[in-house]
């Protein structure tokens, strides 16, 4: 099997699995739309009746115009097609990117479920990515110091660390870092909204000094874990026998570990960074909510709370496209660095 | 397996995991932590998730734990609330009515918050019974805080802001000779912290900028009852509302957070356990059987597996979350969470028992005409077994997060305490920003912690039952 094919392949199945997820979604989408819609139209034709009133044209019959409004409305927003041609109909347009509008308006006057998620995404990735590549040199760095001393007292601490970390929510360690920096020392500021008023580079620090706080969070929940596995996956490869090999021609420590081994160990260790990246992306999403960061997570407590359910269909539609974007990555990277596997069910075995 | 096998395995194993101090210590937590839920209604009382939704009306609202006061060097008053027997004992009558008198003891720098005469229910058929409140402080001199003052029902009388509190306080001062500036005594008359005055030094900087007199205050309440009506005291309360209050402080809507916590042990535990022990167990039979089965059944069990794998979770709960009206109700939350938690361990599951199936013992029942169902649950899955006890501690925590990340998004169980549903409602107090700490560390150490204990037993179960991982 070449590399094409089995690209193609794996890209169809993810392309199965969004078809199938979205189904899904749409299925329970229509029914927690239903439920809005309908009240929706129940205040419409309610405000339009007293706007008659006012005007002194109250219609003869009421009911039978409120039943016609009812029925013009339910027919509009196809409330009178059966539940699965809606599904099928919600299901087109969601994978369609047409997510339909917000009741009220988020990030200002914005009220397109697409611009919405167009403004609050990149700045999601601004703030993860920056805390992942802190997390991944951090990680690599004391993982493989941890492999060269094993059981030393650095190993231990790091494995308590990583033990500890791991069962930390990372939004709670949030609430901690505003609690001491922000309030307590006010060293940073508590809102991550960046300051409308400011320019260029006053601009660029007010940002980096928003983004402070996110990042440490970020970055001080996830690395101890982080660096344990990649522990893990060193000791087992300096046990290799090429790596006494080289140690044996006098090829200095350090280029054994880096070039060697740390090369070696790259296929598991890639696809760690990429299924870690997506693990973590939730955490760091409802992180983001703790600092106001205008990001996805921001969107995703405001729809909550206000029960916005097109930004709730729109945000996991996205969600689940990144996912599947980053696991198809993830198998290639696998697939493209160790020759000796070919990723998927049948193969491994 | 026999009884007698059993029993001799378990103390092996025992005598292997008694060596495991981090196991010992995960052990300890857990027996602390089932205490705890199960001890939850003797703790603090059965009633309290029926009113966690509700504002606790008697107690201070986002005040710190009493024992701040160790580490501040100011002294911020107690909660006190006197009531039921304590109060009969205070109470005589008289010729017009009754008398209640209250000592207070304030040795504190930052006096209560407020004095509420509360639940005391008058029965109006002929006049109106009245009250009046004075207070004598330490310094001898006499105030009357609020004068006939008039009710019928029951009442709840807050002196610390009544305006006629205020107003007698203003007349006070000036009966005692201090000048206040007119354009000022508005201000007082509507904005007056009256306690602080109440418990205040007695000098020109009484309204500006009062400085605590310790000592012992005695309060005089005397309730006048008209012929032909009656006054009870069955449910009445004096409260002197503090500053501080129990272990753990208090939130916005004045709910004891200790009980909050302790209550929130129980989701926790039971979520975390349900949902780790379910996951597991449908991983282990997913996988087995796969791999029993081989072939194209086999081929398309982990197709589904890697479909349920490349579903990212949190958004599709949360969506989840909307569709059933914006709240899961616990029941759901352990579905949904097992519907997640099962993939990966059918994976692993698959691939140890694929080197089991080749095994002579399972030849050996096959030939002897054993079903597969058979086979699944008498002879591999058994062999699983230590596995899957290591997984199901290490799944724990996983389960505990999640729940706790869907109550703090505000998705949870509304009429459950939960430790996620505190912090949903510190973030939304703003309780970070306002340094409103033991709102927030408490809830947070404690779904650190149990994560902590289980994964304190499960590496420590995966080091015995599974000794190829022992430490290099």
């Amino acid at each position: 099997m070449g590399f094409g094919k089995y690209l193609v392949i794996r890209i169809l199945n993810a392309l199965i699995v969004l078809t199938i997820v979205t189904l899904v979604m749409s299925a329970l989408f229509v029914k927690v739309a239903e439920k809005d819609l309908q009240e929706t139209i129940i205040q419409r034709v309610n405000a339009e009746f007293q706007a008659l009133q006012q005007k002194g044209q109250t219609p003869e019959d009421p009911d039978a115009w409120r039943a016609q409004r009812l029925e013009y409305y339910r027919s509009m927003y196809h409330l009178d097609k059966p539940y699965w041609w809606r599904v099928q109909y919600y299901f087109k347009r969601t994978l369609t990117f047409d997510f339909g509008k917000t009741k009220n308006p988020v990030f200002g006057s914005e009220k397109d479920v697409v611009a919405i998620l167009k403004t609050a995404i990149p700045r999601t990735i601004q703030l993860f990515t920056t805390a992942q590549i802190i997390i991944i040199v951090l990680g690599i760095l004391l993982g493989v110091k941890a492999a060269q001393m094993v059981g030393s007292l650095f190993d231990r601490a790091l494995s308590i660390i990583a033990l500890i970390m791991s069962s930390i929510p990372m939004w709670w360690f949030g609430m901690i870092m505003l609690l001491v920096f922000s309030f307590k020392l006010g060293w940073f500021p508590s809102r991550a909204i960046p300051d409308p008023n400011l320019t260029g580079w006053a601009h660029i620090a007010d940002i980096l000094k928003r983004m402070t706080l996110p990042v440490l969070t970020i970055v001080i929940v996830s690395f101890g874990a982080w660096a344990w596995v990649i522990r893990n996956i060193m000791i087992g490869t300096m046990q290799e026998d090429f790596i006494m090999a080289a140690r044996a021609k006098g090829i200095p420590e350090r280029k054994v570990i880096y070039g060697h081994a740390l090369r070696a160990a790259a296929p598991p260790v890639v696809t760690m960074i990429i299924f870690s990246l997506l693990g973590s992306l939730g955490g760091a999403i409802i992180t983001e909510s703790v600092f106001t960061w205008p990001g996805m997570g921001r969107v995703y407590w405001i729809a909550i709370e206000t029960n916005e359910t097109n930004l709730i269909m729109g945000l996991t539609f996205v969600n689940v496209l990144l996912y599947l974007a980053g696991v198809i990555i993830a198998d290639l990277a696998y697939g493209f660095l160790d020759p000796r596997v070919k990723v998927g069910a049948s193969e491994h075995m | 397996m026999r009884w007698v096998d059993f029993k001799q395995s378990l103390s092996e194993f025992w005598s292997d995991f008694k060596r495991q101090k981090s196991g010992l210590l995960g052990i300890g937590l857990l027996i602390l932590f089932i205490f705890t839920a199960v001890a939850a209604p003797v703790l603090t009382s059965p009633d309290i998730p029926d009113k966690w939704q509700e504002f606790w009306l008697d107690n201070p609202k986002n005040v710190p734990p009493v024992w701040v006061n160790a580490f501040s060097g100011e002294k911020k008053a107690a909660h006190l609330i006197i009531e039921g027997e304590a109060l009969q004992k205070l109470i005589t009558e008289t010729d017009s009515g009754y008398r209640i008198e209250v000592t207070y003891n304030n040795e504190y720098d930052v006096p209560p918050q407020d004095i509420v005469i509360k639940d005391l229910v008058g029965n109006a058929d002929g006049g109106k019974p009245s009250i009046t409140v004075m207070v004598e402080r330490p310094d001898g001199r006499e105030v009357t805080l609020i004068e006939n003052y008039k009710f019928s029902g029951k009442i709840v009388l807050q002196l610390g802001t009544h305006p006629q509190v205020r107003a007698n306080l203003i007349n006070w001062i000036k009966s005692e000779g201090i000048q206040i500036d007119p354009l000022q005594e508005f201000q007082y008359r509507t904005l007056m912290d009256a306690t602080k005055v109440i418990f205040g030094k007695f000098n020109e900087n009484i309204l500006e900028h009062p400085e605590p007199l310790k000592g012992t205050y005695k309060f005089t309440i005397l309730v006048n009852v008209p012929e032909g009506t009656s006054v009870s005291f069955d449910d009445a309360r004096i409260i002197f509302t503090g500053r501080t209050y129990g272990w753990l402080g208090t939130d916005f809507k004045g709910r004891d957070l200790l009980s909050g916590i302790i209550w929130g042990s129980r989701v926790s535990l039971v979520i975390g356990i349900s949902v780790a022990v379910v996951s597991v167990l449908i991983g282990i039979f997913y996988g087995v059987t796969s791999a029993y089965l081989g072939g194209w059944k086999d081929e398309i069990m982990m197709r589904f597996q890697e479909f349920m794998a490349s579903i990212p979770s949190l958004p599709i709960l949360i969506l989840m979350g909307a569709y059933f009206g914006g709240h899961i109700a616990l029941w759901q939350i352990v579905v949904l969470l097992a519907i997640f938690g099962w993939v990966g361990i059918a994976r692993v599951a698959r691939s140890m028992a694929l080197q089991i199936k080749e095994q002579t013992y399972v030849e050996a029942a096959k030939v002897l005409g054993a079903g597969t169902g058979r086979i699944i649950f008498k002879h591999m899955v058994p062999q699983l077994l230590p596995y899957a006890f290591a997984q199901m501690a290490l799944s724990v925590p996983g389960a505990v997060l999640s729940e706790a990340s869907l109550s703090y998004l505000g998705l949870g169980d509304p009429t459950a305490v939960t430790w996620g549903q505190i912090l949903h409602d510190a973030q939304t107090a703003g309780a970070a920003v306002n340094g409103y700490w033991w709102w927030v560390i408490p809830p947070g150490l404690a779904i650190a912690l149990v994560g902590l204990t289980f994964v304190l037993i499960g590496t420590a179960l995966d080091r015995v039952l599974n000794p190829r991982l022992r430490r290099l």
